[in-house]
């Protein structure tokens, strides 16, 4: 008897099979929310009411022509600021201190896991920590400073400084994670290329630009695409430290969509910010991929 | 990659047509004839933001209730701050699942909850039992309706007061000023700088992190929060400018601070409990706290006056979300009535710093004895006359935050208070517009 389906066509069903409980979890959980977003975008819902009317692009419009454009640019400076600081302490820190790690003894692996581990704190605990450490009036940072001569710093209420703060913490948290990832890297390059490169007279500085940084580009690219968006999506750090304050100098996207969404019942707006930071991460997110297909050694 | 982006964003927009398609709204079914009777067992959760030196209390009172109650049991659930209430309330409600029988909620919330439906409203109920509500104060149950429905009742009410150091005050011979117009002159004498000039104690400290607590100011300096049409703001306007330009001037010369940020509160309360203030802003409600952490005596003053002396409800009124089955209701509104009667009331004034809420307390014998408990609270009983519920909008949030914002950048950038009051109310009208 002839079978039904093809050998070719009957692997398809079976794979298709294979990956369906994986696609209705997605199809749930990440794409009916994401169109549902879209939609409300074009609603005028404010999360209590059970009904809402559509609005055409009224809510566009309030973002791009209205009061929203001054808060939607401030908040993209804000993220990309805070991204840009978070990749920096990740990346360079990260493997500044891999390099350092690296050429240490191993009786230094207790101090490598010491930074290591902060990363494998609840954010939200260790921001409730720093909110202390950083207050004003009362705060053990401030206390030290005034203990070697210096003045009070307002950490967390200067528009100047309360940026820098979170990223204080955000250091703290993600130094000892780059450095790990780094150092992984780094124990995998194989040491035949320094001992050729010895050999050659190369200098420890040439053999690191030329060898190390060239083979860690898949390991700074991971990092920079999983940093950079993360970062981009920060929000507790934001809560708790400075609730976007002081005058929304610390207002990160997310830290917006959700004000709009729970404070001011606006999820037309929230819906709409979300929307078009989605569109920014896509776009982002697939130039980092295409440049990085170019630009990335995947040789060791 | 391009067609690949292109696909998402087409599959996104044919989704969202699709949806579009369908009816935002929901028919209403007519209403059927409704038992409030609770005739079988159940268990019911009540949401409160009690702080934890309140949960023996909490848990006494919902003792209570359970041990004469044989068919309804309450779960007491602690959720948070009012705000974090608010956003659990909010979002059960959107999923229609999870919501309480029975909530806390923050006064200014009352006018959103009720506008959308999320409250059940409370009249056919105490029509149907007979509930006395003529016993609480007018302007508290003013502050729980939502344009003349009960949708919730007054439950821990509190208002806006002046704490000062009253043994200072006493050493000193420093008054607190009745008239706003006196402020600079008090705030002179209670400054105290060094040689340097720089401040080593605040005359008084001004709450940034909520407007609440200097709202009074303007609407007694006859400033129009939000104008009759329910679509402007007067806060762009002159008397709105005379008053931000006051405070403006306490901050610049010293006097006080403008406390805004996440830890604000705590950071102010510490500041006074350790005499580097002569006085703070705060709510009644944290009589009780104040008072046991201080190493000195603590008066409670009426805030300086303008050309009128009128305060505002704040703390939480209680409700039952509209989003339960009417068995639940039904126990809710048993419960509810146990918790805003008369006796519990009494027993939350106690034992927190909240008001009394029944008039048959406040102006009889029970008043007295309960200001022989604590005698600070002469000054809410002397103005209880005073005290008015809150501005209502469904815009007030957002309203709240723009303000909140540009005062925090007037008051610690020292920006100039004509052009950025200006701005800021050509935003708050357009927000009010959109609202309302």
């Amino acid at each position: 008897m002839k079978p039904l389906l093809s050998r070719k066509s009957s692997k398809k069903v079976g794979d298709f099979a294979t990956v369906l409980p994986a696609l209705l979890f997605l199809g749930v959980f990440v794409y009916y929310p994401v169109v549902q977003v879209v939609r409300i975008s074009f609603t005028n819902w404010n999360l209590i009411n059970d009904s809402y009317k559509y609005v055409g692009l009224k809510n566009w419009i309030w973002l791009f022509e209205g009061s929203g454009t001054k808060y939607l640019l401030n908040s993209l400076k804000v993220t990309f600021l805070y991204t840009l600081g978070e990749l920096f302490v990740t990346i360079i820190g990260g493997m500044i201190l891999a390099v350092i790690f690296n050429k240490l003894a191993k009786s230094f692996s207790i101090m490598r896991a010491l930074v290591f581990l902060p990363k494998y704190i609840a954010m939200s605990s260790a921001a409730v920590v720093f909110l202390w450490i950083l207050n004003t009036d009362n705060g053990i940072l401030n206390y030290f400073i005034m203990k070697m001569g210096g003045t009070k710093v307002n950490w967390l209420g200067d528009k100047n400084r309360a940026l820098l703060s979170i990223l204080m913490l955000t250091g703290w948290r993600t130094i000892g994670y780059g450095m790990m990832i780094y150092l992984a890297a780094m124990r995998g390059i194989s040491t035949n290329y320094y001992e050729a490169a010895s050999i050659d007279g190369a200098s420890k500085w040439t053999q690191f630009t030329r060898i190390t940084l060239p083979l860690l580009s898949p390991t700074t690219l991971f990092l920079f695409v999983t940093t950079f968006i993360s970062a981009m999506k920060v929000f507790q750090s934001v809560d708790v430290l400075t609730s976007g304050g002081p005058y929304r100098s610390t207002e990160v996207i997310v830290y917006m969509i959700y004000k709009y969404a729970m404070e001011d019942f606006r999820m037309d707006r929230a819906s709409t910010v979300a929307v078009f930071f989605f569109i920014i991460l896509l776009i982002i997110t697939a130039t980092t991929m295409k440049i990085s297909n170019r630009s990335v050694n995947y040789d060791v | 990659m391009k067609k690949s982006l292109l696909l998402i964003l087409s599959l996104l927009v044919v989704c969202s047509l699709a949806f579009a398609a369908g009816s935002g709204e929901k028919a209403q079914a007519p209403a059927a004839k409704i038992s409030y009777e609770v005739t079988e067992p159940i268990t019911i959760e009540w949401w409160h933001a009690l702080e934890q030196q309140y949960w023996p209390l909490v848990d006494e009172i919902v003792g209570g209730f359970n041990n004469s109650n044989d068919l309804i049991t309450v779960e007491a659930k602690y959720i948070g701050n009012y705000a974090t209430v608010n956003e659990n309330l909010v979002a059960a409600h959107a999923a229609n699942s999870g919501v309480p029988a029975i909530t806390v909620a923050n006064t200014p919330y009352v006018a959103e909850y009720g506008k959308g439906g999320l409250t059940e409203d409370l009249t056919p109920y105490i029509k149907a039992t007979g509930y006395d509500i003529d016993d609480f104060g007018e302007g508290m149950l003013v502050a729980s309706a939502y344009e003349g429905k009960q949708v919730s009742l007054p439950f821990l009410i509190s208002t806006q007061v002046m704490y000062y150091n009253k043994t200072m005050a006493d050493k000193e011979g420093i008054t607190i000023p009745a008239k706003f117009a006196d402020m600079e002159t008090f705030l002179k004498k209670a400054t105290k700088k060094d040689a340097s000039g720089t401040t080593t104690r605040w005359g008084t400290i001004v709450p940034g992190w909520d407007q609440w607590y200097f709202e009074t100011f303007y609407l007694n300096n006859g400033v129009k929060i939000v104008n009759d049409d329910r679509m402007t703001t007067d806060l762009g306007g002159k008397a709105s400018v005379a008053v931000t330009k006051q405070l403006q001037d306490y901050m610049n010369k010293g006097y006080a601070y403008w406390a805004a940020g996440t830890s604000a509160s705590s950071t102010m309360r510490q500041n006074f409990l350790d005499g580097k203030a002569f006085s703070v802003i705060h709510t009644s409600s944290l009589y009780n706290l104040y008072t046991d952490l201080a190493d000195f005596e603590v008066g409670m003053a009426w805030l300086p006056a303008g050309d009128t002396k009128k305060s505002e409800i704040g703390g939480s009124v209680i409700l039952i979300p509209a989003k339960n089955d009417q068995k639940v209701k039904n126990a809710a509104w048993v419960f509810l009535q146990y918790l805003v009667g008369k006796e519990v009331n009494m027993r939350w004034a106690d034992g927190s710093g909240y008001m009394p809420t029944r008039n048959s307390v406040l102006t009889t014998q029970e008043g007295e004895d309960f200001l022989k408990r604590k005698p600070a609270f002469k000054t809410i009983f002397d103005n209880l006359d005073e005290i008015n519920p809150r501005i209502q909008h469904a815009g007030w949030n957002q309203l709240a935050t723009i303000w909140k914002s540009n005062l925090d950048q007037i008051m610690l950038e020292n920006t100039n208070v004509e052009s950025q009051l200006k701005v800021m109310a050509e935003e708050i009208n357009e927000v009010l517009a959109d609202s309302e």
